[in-house]
């Protein structure tokens, strides 16, 4: 029994992709597939890979954004595009600032750098867009 | 500051005391003088001429007519004056050391220079024999300095406040610097005193005449007037005597100005009513520090009733019109929300889509009261800013006492809904640890755009679904919900196609994308099950790509075997009778009814935490809201009740427990018959009592559990309570057997109901009787009903319940607040060291792997379950002719991957995960090896290509699968980090103070070994991190060089016990011949040699002469031969007699062998050491001994002791023989121990930090007041914990400044910290925005 159930299965999944690959998230629209290539999508590693060589050389911290760094960025950028901001991307209906600030992040439009400073009291210079953003936004809001 | 520093500073100088003229007007000179500041609304202030809001107050002073103390400083001008000569006011030093040590005290490098000064003080004092310059009474400082010196009269003599403050004015500028005072100490005297301006020690005109003063004025008040009456009395000529007690009284009273319970005031001074002094308005819980800096009121809150509400999200709360008509959030006006917001100002402030207030650019206000608010919505601009009435989708925090954890207080979404409570969804119960029995909660709504973005992204219920504490997921289905589940997914739950159609409706609003599954039976009727509902319920429809795949054990599971492979025992797993064994392949719902296990909080491989740590929390969110509607809306239709049938025991089930429970007594009787008789026979290191009592408490607490195991086996299927127990909603089976058969033994204290009256528990009973019933046994169950003395034992048992709970709550909050104000300021810098405020590193990698606690998948705390990880792999990415690998190319491969991942210069991995990767695959090649081999095995010659295909199939992996699973692990373990600027200080803290309050139960037996109590619980927790020089129970555990002897173990429990000469001698007699008298002890060698100790008499002899108190010497003693020897004391004759007698009375308690320090040693075997010997399987039993007392190093120095495993649990002694290092791990393994007793699994990357934060000073520091202090935080950080004036009046003598970097700090003085978001700064870059098209008109900008 438990073998048919497995062939049954697998017949369902025969449109996708038969190669192995690992599911990046819990794809939950369809709609929602393209913002996906957006965020992560293969270029805009390779670029930051050709920055790093440039700048990277001296910089220790990690290329990752923390999770404080982007609330702290979208904090700051919400609270900009609230008092009449000009916005760096196109929307699509999107009138909370919020949410406007995550579409900027996501495209890497906000206009900010980020200074790390180490605890010797030396500081870093990251851009918002040279950081590396973990994962896609909507969803861990909560809302809809 | 000085007299003249005051007397600059002040506006006015005060002489009256008093208050108001006739006319309501202050007197001029007076207390409320308006040139300090108006008194009231309707004065102006006469220096700055501002009114009562806006004049920030003035100073006044008055002259005090002696000079006095001040009590803050009373320590520090005792110090001062011990270190100083008291005629010439010079440092009691020479020269040449004083500049030394003056040296040292401006070497800018010196830290801690306070201790250090007063350390070198210390020295100095006793080295120039100034004796004692003690204080007989606080208040009037009389210093009885003896003059070593001795120039005049060694007599005592009282160092009055003005001669102190003429022997400090002539101290030099270096004197003062060397006693680390950074300001003159003349300044330690009060000769004038600044009055404060009325501002803060407002008057309020009560009713018509009379005036409410603060106290402060009032204790003005009664100096002004001692010191007027002192200033008269000094003025008469002669009055020495009288003055002085004036001169006293005015002392007291400035006293108490300051600190108004300084000790030492006459009793005739103290007030009924005592006036609060400034000390007063500081310290405490209530004062200002606690009350008012560290924490303030807030505005835009609510509170009420909560109540929950299944059909909201998790992530949502329902908030009452009622309140969101009240709270507001300024939205600024902008092109998107102008029309809305005119709507709201239209409403105005009573109707709910409303505003209270408009904000305009200039800087006024409105509030949209009355008929104006049309207008003012139509003139509404943008950069405006409306207080509009909440509404949905606002963020607000919300928040239930107590605070334990951060999951306490979380960011959800506002929902409006009418009525009067507070709702949310029931899965986030537990985080709150909240119920609807009347509990009330709080909300806040942030104000700022950025306050809402931080709330929502990192507080937000989504974002905190996990535990920081240990992985495990909080947010989780509870009760009804597990219940209805377990109902579903019966095996005989069958749905036709409207029930199944309707079911997957009530999984969302009606609204959703829903594929229906083929059904399980087709023919007679299409028919489905309860366990396809929940695979739609995981992945509805076809384009949602959620592929679950996970196995859990659920409660019911059987666990038995079918057979054993080898060393690997094949389970009954999925085809479990009971249907226990949770399979879900590629999210769907294959075996197992689901219970707590699987959807539950508390477990690290249930559905929720891998929906979170394979796909994220949205995924996980979604399915605790189906599921929520689902089972709320199906348990609605179904029905579940309890009933007074549901606990009636059927007759055999009576039948049974009556014979369970008479036979028990059979066998107890029999017990205490033995007892009785003296028949028993020993537990070790017990006495028969003890034993007796070991055994019936056994037999008791069986006869409950057995009970319960006979009521789930005999309760039908359908009865509720077997129902809510088995899924994990509600109960356990000794609720159910309480309730069915029977409640079970009562117990006080771990033990059986104590003896109230003589000799027996309850009137009602024998004396001495120690019968079950007698002792608190409740045969009968609550439905069967108690009779009257088995409610008075049951009571007893309730009692110390409650009891427990009221004292523990106090106990562990307090524990709680300390643990924080010790961690507050650990925090992850950016170079992944953790440190303290001040930049001293704790640990240089968080946890020594650099990993997030809170996303841990492993059991153990390891950052992944690589099994499982497998499991999904293969099962989302099916092999699909790709070819296998063989055993030998896994291993290979492994190494390329690693090799290619783990050594990329960002060095990701640590090199334990990838040894733990490294491990997991030879096992796996392993695993495959022997299935091939068996396969061989089994078809020998007959091998084929298919057979090696099922070897393969069943654990073999192919190239890409291999590929796939080592780029997901590296990737993932990535992404499990710990991120710069998180404070897993307060996190650790929480993280072991929120388990204390829900510890139990004082004591725990040590495993094994019966009457070997170890504190356990709250208390113990408390010694370790008290770093508590005395422990209630120490114990040492000592490895044995031959564990498996018992008879080697005796030996060596003899060298470690202590044994006396009593205990070895056969006889200690007094022997007077007519030449000498002399004392004679024999050994009794035959005991010696049964307890294998090496005793003889010369042995005997050396102890004898080592103990000091015997005086004895080596020509005192002869021995006569092995076993006998004499004393004879050299005194005077005529005393011999005493002299023998006395010693004869203190000879047996002479040591003779062992350890003084060690109260006594326990055999005990080795749980779990079960180890094969040979092929006959023959378990051969392990000893080790466990010491109870202290002296670790001399049990590790005994022969036959393993040195190296020895542990002991009492930390500072460990410090003390050991080392630090081994104290830390000592403190780590001891609370992770201690916790582990209480089934509460806490990160070991907590404790390590705990462990480090105590021991990084080279010592071990307690988390106390003590400890705190000696970690190097700041002034305020310490004034706000204890001690807050004392911290502050010494920081004031040493001039301490403090840079305001830790959190207290920060907190106190409203400044950002520099944790979390604050550990960065943001820059504007001057980017020229692009030019966007938009189609229509611009969306913001008009």
């Amino acid at each position: 029994m438990a073998d048919e159930d497995y062939n049954d299965v697998d017949m369902g999944y025969e449109d996708e992709p038969a190669e192995p690959e690992i599911e990046e998230g819990a794809e939950e629209d369809i709609d929602n597939n393209n913002e996906e290539a957006v965020g992560e999508g293969e270029p805009i590693e390779t670029e930051e890979k050709v920055e790093l060589e440039q700048k990277g050389a001296t910089r220790k911290t990690s290329k990752f954004m923390t999770k404080y760094e982007r609330a702290r960025i979208l904090g700051t950028r919400a609270l900009q595009i609230s008092m009449n901001a000009p916005v760096m991307v196109e929307l699509e209906g999107e009138t909370d600032p919020l949410e406007i600030a995550m579409k900027e992040l996501r495209e890497r439009k906000i206009p900010f750098t980020i200074r790390r400073s180490l605890p010797d009291g030396s500081y870093e210079d990251w851009g918002v867009d040279e950081l590396i953003v973990e994962d896609s936004w909507k969803r861990q809001v909560g809302g809809n | 500051m000085s007299g003249t520093e005051i007397m600059k500073a002040a506006e006015v100088q005060v002489h009256l005391g008093r208050y108001y003229q006739n006319n309501k007007v202050p007197f001029e000179g007076g207390l409320l003088d308006p040139r300090m500041g108006p008194a009231n609304k309707t004065c102006v202030c006469a220096t700055c001429h501002g009114d009562f809001g806006d004049c920030p107050g003035h100073y006044g002073y008055f002259n005090l007519a002696l000079p006095v103390y001040n009590v803050g400083y009373m320590t520090t001008i005792l110090d001062v004056l011990k270190c100083i000569c008291k005629s010439c006011s010079r440092i009691l030093l020479d020269e040449k050391i004083s500049k030394e040590f003056l040296k040292k005290m401006r070497n800018p490098n010196m830290e801690g220079m306070v201790k250090k000064a007063v350390a070198v003080l210390g020295i100095i004092h006793d080295r120039s024999k100034v004796t004692d310059g003690s204080l007989e009474e606080c208040k009037s400082a009389i210093f009885h300095t003896k003059e070593s010196k001795a120039s005049f009269n060694v007599a005592t003599y009282i160092l009055n406040p003005i001669k102190v403050l003429y022997l400090f004015k002539r101290m030099t500028a270096e004197d003062c610097e060397m006693l680390y005072l950074s300001e003159r100490p003349e300044k330690l005297i009060i000769t004038n005193i600044a009055v404060p301006p009325i501002a803060i020690r407002p008057s309020v005109i009560m009713d018509g005449s009379r005036s409410n003063e603060n106290d402060i004025t009032e204790r003005m008040k009664n100096i002004i007037q001692v010191n007027a009456s002192l200033r008269q009395e000094l003025l008469e000529a002669n009055a020495a005597f009288r003055c002085l007690a004036g001169w006293d009284t005015l002392q007291f009273e400035v006293a108490q100005y300051i600190n108004s319970d300084v000790r030492g005031i006459p009793f005739a001074m103290q007030a009924s009513k005592p006036l609060s002094g400034f000390v007063q308005r500081l310290k405490g819980k209530q004062g200002r520090f606690r009350g008012n800096l560290s924490g303030k009121r807030v505005e835009y809150t609510g509170r009420t009733v909560i109540s929950p509400d299944p059909n909201l999200k998790i992530t949502e709360v329902g908030i009452p019109i009622r309140m969101a008509r009240i709270l507001t959030y300024p939205e600024r006006v902008s092109h998107h929300n102008i029309e809305k917001l005119r709507q709201c100002v239209r409403n105005g402030p009573d109707k709910y889509p409303g505003a209270r207030m408009i904000r305009y650019p200039d800087g006024t206000a409105r509030a949209l009261i009355g008929k104006f608010r049309i207008r003012y919505a139509d003139e509404l601009k943008y950069g405006c800013i409306v207080d509009r009435h909440l509404e949905d989708g606002d963020v607000v925090l919300f928040n239930r006492q107590p605070s334990l954890h951060r999951m306490s207080i979380m960011c959800h979404r506002a929902r409006i809904m009418p009525w009067r409570t507070l709702r949310f969804n029931e899965s986030v119960c537990n985080p709150y640890n909240a119920d609807f029995d009347g509990d009330e909660m709080n909300m806040h709504v942030p104000q700022t755009e950025e306050a809402r973005t931080e709330a929502l992204l990192l507080m937000g219920v989504q974002n905190n679904l996990c535990t920081p504490k240990n992985g495990e997921v909080l947010v989780a289905s509870t009760q009804d919900f597990l219940t209805s589940s377990f109902l579903i997914t019966r095996k005989d739950m069958f749905y036709d196609r409207a029930d199944f159609s309707l079911m997957c409706c009530y999984m969302g609003d009606g609204m959703d994308i829903i594929d229906l599954p083929a059904p399980a039976i087709l023919k007679p009727i299409e028919l489905w099950t309860g366990k396809q509902l929940f695979s739609v319920l995981l992945r509805p429809h076809a384009s949602m790509r959620v592929y679950l795949n996970l196995t859990v054990k659920e409660k019911t599971y059987s666990n038995k075997l079918i057979r054993t492979e080898g060393d690997e025992e094949i389970r009954i797993e999925t085809m479990c009778p009971n249907d226990g064994f949770v399979y879900i392949r590629n999210s769907e719902l294959i075996s197992g009814q689901l219970g707590k296990a699987t959807l539950g909080n508390g477990n690290k491989d249930g559905l929720y935490s891998v929906l979170l740590s394979d796909y994220n929390p949205h995924a996980a969110s979604v399915c605790m809201n189906r599921l929520a509607k689902l089972s709320a809306r199906w348990i609605g239709n179904h029905g579940f009740s309890i009933g007074i049938d549901d606990v009636q025991p059927k007759k055999e089930l009576s039948d049974k427990k009556g014979k369970l429970i008479s036979e028990n007594y059979e066998v107890c009787n029999v017990k205490i018959k033995e007892f009785n008789e003296g028949k028993l026979h020993l537990k070790p290191g017990c006495d028969p009592a003890q034993t007796l009592e070991a055994v019936l408490t056994d037999l008791l607490n069986r006869i409950r559990e057995d009970a319960g195991k006979e009521c789930m086996k005999g309760l039908p299927w359908r009865n509720s309570p077997l129902i809510m127990s088995q899924c994990g909603s509600k109960g356990s089976p000794i609720n159910i057997s309480q309730m069915v058969a029977c409640v079970g033994q009562q117990s006080v204290g771990g033990r059986r109901a104590p003896n109230g009256f003589i000799d027996r528990s309850l009137p009602h009973f024998q004396r001495k009787s120690k019968a079950p019933a007698a002792k608190g046994f409740v045969a009968n169950s609550f439905y069967s009903g108690l009779t009257a003395t088995e409610f008075f034992f049951h009571t007893m048992g309730g009692r110390e319940g409650l009891v427990d709970t009221a004292v523990k709550t106090a106990d562990t909050g307090y524990m709680s607040r300390r643990l924080i104000k010790a961690l507050e300021d650990l925090f992850i810098h950016y170079d992944n060291t953790v440190r303290n405020a001040s930049g001293c590193v704790v640990q240089f990698l968080y946890g020594d792997d650099g990993m997030d606690p809170a996303q841990m998948e492993g059991k153990s705390g390891d950052p992944l379950n690589f099994g499982r990880l497998l499991m999904k792999i293969e099962a989302t990415c099916p092999a699909r002719g790709h070819k296998y690998l063989a055993p030998q190319e896994i291993s290979k491969m492994v190494e390329k991957q690693v090799a290619g991942y783990g050594m990329n210069p960002d060095k990701t991995c640590s090199e334990a995960f990838i040894n733990s990767l490294r491990k997991f695959f030879e096992s796996r090649q392993d695993k495959l090896e022997q299935k091939i081999k068996l396969i061989e095995d089994f078809c020998g010659d007959r091998k084929s290509e298919i057979l090696e295909k099922v070897a393969h199939k069943i654990s073999g992996i192919t190239e890409t699968l291999l590929e796939v699973f080592m780029e997901t692990c590296l990737s993932r373990y990535r992404l499990k980090k710990i991120e710069a600027g998180t404070a897993i200080g307060a996190i650790g803290a929480q993280s072991i103070g929120e388990p204390g309050t829900q510890m139990t139960l004082k004591t725990f037996h040590f495993a094994g070994v019966a009457s070997m109590n170890i504190t356990q619980g709250v208390p113990r927790i408390k010694e370790i991190i008290n770093g508590a020089k005395r422990i209630s129970t120490p114990v040492i555990s000592a490895e044995l060089e031959f564990d498996d002897n018992e008879n080697s173990a005796r030996v060596v429990k003899g060298r470690i016990e202590k044994t006396i000469l009593g205990q070895v001698a056969k006889s200690i007699k007094i022997v007077m011949t007519a030449r000498k008298a002399a004392i004679v002890i024999a050994l009794d060698m035959e005991t010696i040699e049964d307890a294998h100790l090496c005793i003889n008499a010369d042995i005997v002899k050396e102890s004898i002469i080592q103990t000091p108190k015997l005086k004895l010497k080596q020509q005192n003693i002869t021995v006569l031969d092995v076993r006998k020897l004499e004393i004879v004391p050299s005194v005077v004759k005529s005393k011999i007699h005493f002299e023998l007698n006395s010693l004869k009375k203190v000879l047996p308690m002479v040591i003779v062998k062992g350890i003084k320090t060690v109260e006594r040693a326990v055999i005990a075997e080795k749980e779990k050491e079960k180890k094969k010997v040979n092929e006959n399987e023959k378990l051969k039993k392990k000893y080790r001994l466990l010491v109870e007392g202290t002296g670790l190093l001399a049990v590790m120095g005994t022969d036959g002791i393993d040195g190296r495993k020895t542990k002991s649990n009492h930390v500072i002694e460990v410090h003390q023989t050991l080392g630090i290092e081994a104290a830390r791990i000592c403190i780590i393994d001891e609370i992770g121990e201690t916790m582990k007793h209480h089934g509460m699994s806490i990160d070991i990357r907590h404790m390590m930090l705990l462990g480090d934060l105590m021991t990084f000073r080279g010592e071990v520091l307690g988390i106390t007041r003590f400890g705190i202090q000696k970690m190097d935080k700041s002034v305020l950080m310490l004034a706000s914990f204890e001690k807050t004036a004392d911290h502050l009046f010494n920081a004031s003598v040493n001039g301490r400044d403090d840079k305001i970097e830790g959190v207290s700090e920060c907190i106190i003085m409203g400044i950002p910290m520099p944790i979390g978001t604050g550990i960065l700064k943001v820059r504007q870059r001057d980017v020229v925005p692009p030019l966007l098209s938009y189609e229509g008109p611009n969306p913001i900008i008009s």
